[in-house]
């Protein structure tokens, strides 16, 4: 993969970010936006598990209403993300933290896609409440071990 | 006692020498900054889209200010918490911090915002509820606040990248 991201790490993009001084910290300002919106409504869902939050209203449905909202703030965080990594892709590749969170996140993503989805779609809601509650209590332990990740990036 | 001295006096006190000083301080204390980021711009953007009556529409808007209004709350406790002791940790360097000041500005805006938009058109809420169109007033407020949290957001962010010289 060392050749990709080099070939990444040497386009245009890459470099200009690299070589300015203000693009990198505002490409970060979008990062930090989306991820509120990403953490709120992963947030606002896993609560709904437990009947807290959003409580009056159907899980699939809050579901559907915040799915919108959700994959955009995704595609910013992704892209916001990619455009930060391959700026210092050479330092990047190697940033023991920066593997730990693509690995939380390939794992969230994969859960939230398959089984998390699962259990938002189910309709009617099953009659025991324990199974979600686990899908919830994985879902923020993922994200989170994402976000520890992430932190940790600039001081390794 | 002038500001400036108070800050130097407060940068001295044995806790903030420590938080300053450790080398776990900062990035814990940020991590549960970011994280309080998650609940709390999370819900208020969730909440500020509904009232421009993009997001939720089937739910009524008064529903989802007192459902989400608990955890706003809380969220904002632990953003506040944790702002306040990356402060103390170097009282005298962020208080000259000019990206510090916009933000403590634009807080204090945001906070104002909250308040009219309470005490004025969301007292009318039950009028409003279930509408398509959401009132002027609460666009306004709606996006008053959006685009104060992006500017907190771009201030905070701005912060650590232009500190004042030692």
């Amino acid at each position: 993969m060392m050749p990709l991201v080099q070939w990444f790490g040497h386009s245009a993009v890459a470099q200009a970010i690299h070589n300015s001084s203000w693009l990198f910290p505002f490409i970060e300002i979008f990062h930090l936006l989306a991820l509120g919106l990403l953490g709120g409504t992963i947030i606002l869902v896993d609560l709904r598990f437990f009947g807290l939050g959003m409580k009056s209203k159907p899980l699939p449905e809050l579901a559907r209403d915040v799915q919108p909202w959700l994959l955009t703030s995704l595609a910013v965080m992704l892209t916001s993300g990619f455009l930060l990594f391959i700026s210092e892709a050479a330092k990047m590749y190697t940033n023991e933290a920066l593997r730990f969170k693509m690995l939380f996140l390939a794992l969230a993503l994969i859960f939230m896609f398959t089984i998390r989805s699962r259990f938002t779609n189910a309709q009617p809601t099953p009659a025991s409440p324990v199974s979600g509650w686990a899908v919830a209590l994985i879902s923020m332990a993922l994200w989170t071990c994402v976000g520890l990740g992430g932190r940790a990036i600039g001081f390794v | 006692m002038s500001i400036t001295a108070f800050m130097q006096w407060l940068a001295n006190t044995p806790m903030s020498v420590s938080i300053r000083e450790s080398l776990w301080g900062y990035p814990i204390i940020e991590t549960i900054h970011v994280l309080g980021l998650c609940l709390f711009l999370g819900f208020t953007v969730m909440l500020d889209l509904r009232l421009l009556g993009v997001a939720m529409k089937r739910t009524p808007a008064s529903e989802v200010c007192g459902r989400l209004e608990p955890w706003m709350v809380g969220g904002f406790i632990v953003m506040l918490s944790s702002g306040v002791l990356l402060f103390y940790g170097d009282p005298a360097k962020f208080y000259g911090s000019i990206f510090m000041r916009v933000k403590f500005a634009m807080l204090a805006l945001a906070g104002l915002n909250v308040l009219i938009f309470k005490t004025g058109t969301y007292r009318k809420v039950r009028e409003w509820d279930m509408r398509d169109a959401t009132p002027a007033g609460a666009k306004i407020a709606a996006a008053l606040s959006l685009t104060l949290w992006i500017g907190i957001v771009a201030a905070g962010r701005a912060i650590a990248y232009f500190l004042p010289p030692d």
